[in-house]
């Protein structure tokens, strides 16, 4: 009986100091991302971006949505990725090739570091993840039936 | 944006508004990974997770992870990362082993909700969702042959 009240203390302990971890990462992500906010980095054009993006079959428009999801998160760049998806007027291309980068590459600062946390190598959790990203949406981008398919209609 | 008091300097709001997200994101972290960590802890220990996971050992062995890493895969790709973590951080894998699972995951995660998301982007959220399924899983695959962590 005692050895599992050891064990259950040991595992509180373990994982409180797992969520303090974590926290320590992330928090300072979200001070950084806010304060980028407040002065208004994301409004800003970015010089020489235009035709990296345009490889990728992307416009300008596309990057704050981009850059949104690449380091914050689909779920906590949602607001902006979306919001900034429609306003920019992105078409049903570009949003399949937002969609396609970003599914295989985004939160990459906390993604990485959680599993870094446990002793995961860096490096071979992130680059593959930005290689298949930038390799596929490029691919995507010279495809010409693809956007014939892209276009349909969807649910929206 | 209604600001009220328009002299305050930018970096004001940005630290109210990061400390409010922080205090979310902490308590989500203690709602979401203690209770993770402890049930992984009590299967493992009891022997309850080596049971389960048994059947799964020739078929995680692909990737060169231990049967339990299967749990670990499923809390990632239906829960999200930080469940992934609870569930892994008590099995004490090797660095090789948490790469590759990183790695899988960090593609294919959270697939509930973060399809939700992209259904909302693309009309095509299905063909990603297993595009992110495939590739996390051959990059996976790929990696532990990389790290030479696979048995065969």
């Amino acid at each position: 009986m005692s050895h599992w009240i050891d064990l259950l203390a040991g595992a509180l302990g373990q994982g409180l100091l797992l969520c303090l971890e974590i926290t320590l990462i992330v928090w300072p992500l979200m001070i950084g991302y806010e304060l980028a906010k407040a002065y208004g980095i994301f409004e800003r054009p970015w010089p020489g971006v235009g035709p990296l993006l345009a490889r990728l079959g992307l416009s300008p428009g596309a990057l704050v949505p981009l850059l949104a999801g690449l380091f914050l998160g689909l779920l906590y760049g949602a607001a902006i990725l979306l919001a900034m998806s429609r306003e920019q007027g992105l078409s049903a291309r570009e949003r399949l090739a937002l969609g396609v980068f970003l599914v295989t590459c985004h939160a990459v600062v906390e993604d990485t570091a959680i599993f870094a946390l446990l002793g995961g190598s860096s490096f071979w959790m992130l680059a593959p993840r930005v290689v298949l990203a930038v390799a596929l949406t490029a691919w995507l981008a010279r495809r010409p039936q693809a956007s014939a398919r892209a276009g349909s209609a969807g649910p929206r | 944006m209604n600001d009220t008091t328009p002299l305050a300097p930018p970096w004001r709001g940005a630290l109210s508004a990061s400390y409010a997200r922080g205090r979310a994101f902490v308590w989500f972290l203690l709602k979401n990974i203690l209770p993770l960590y402890l049930a992984t802890e009590v299967l493992k220990a009891s022997g309850a997770l080596g049971y389960i996971s048994g059947f799964l050992a020739p078929v995680m062995n692909w990737w060169g992870l231990p049967p339990e890493a299967a749990a670990v895969l499923t809390a990632g790709m239906l829960v999200n990362l930080y469940a992934a973590a609870a569930v892994a951080a008590p099995l004490g894998l090797t660095s090789a082993q948490v790469s590759v699972l990183g790695l899988i995951l960090g593609i294919a995660h959270s697939l509930v909700v973060e399809g939700v998301v992209v259904r909302e982007l693309s009309s095509r959220w299905r063909a990603l969702t297993f595009l992110r399924l495939g590739l996390g899983l051959g990059a996976g695959w790929a990696l532990a042959r990389v790290l030479g962590g696979a048995a065969s």
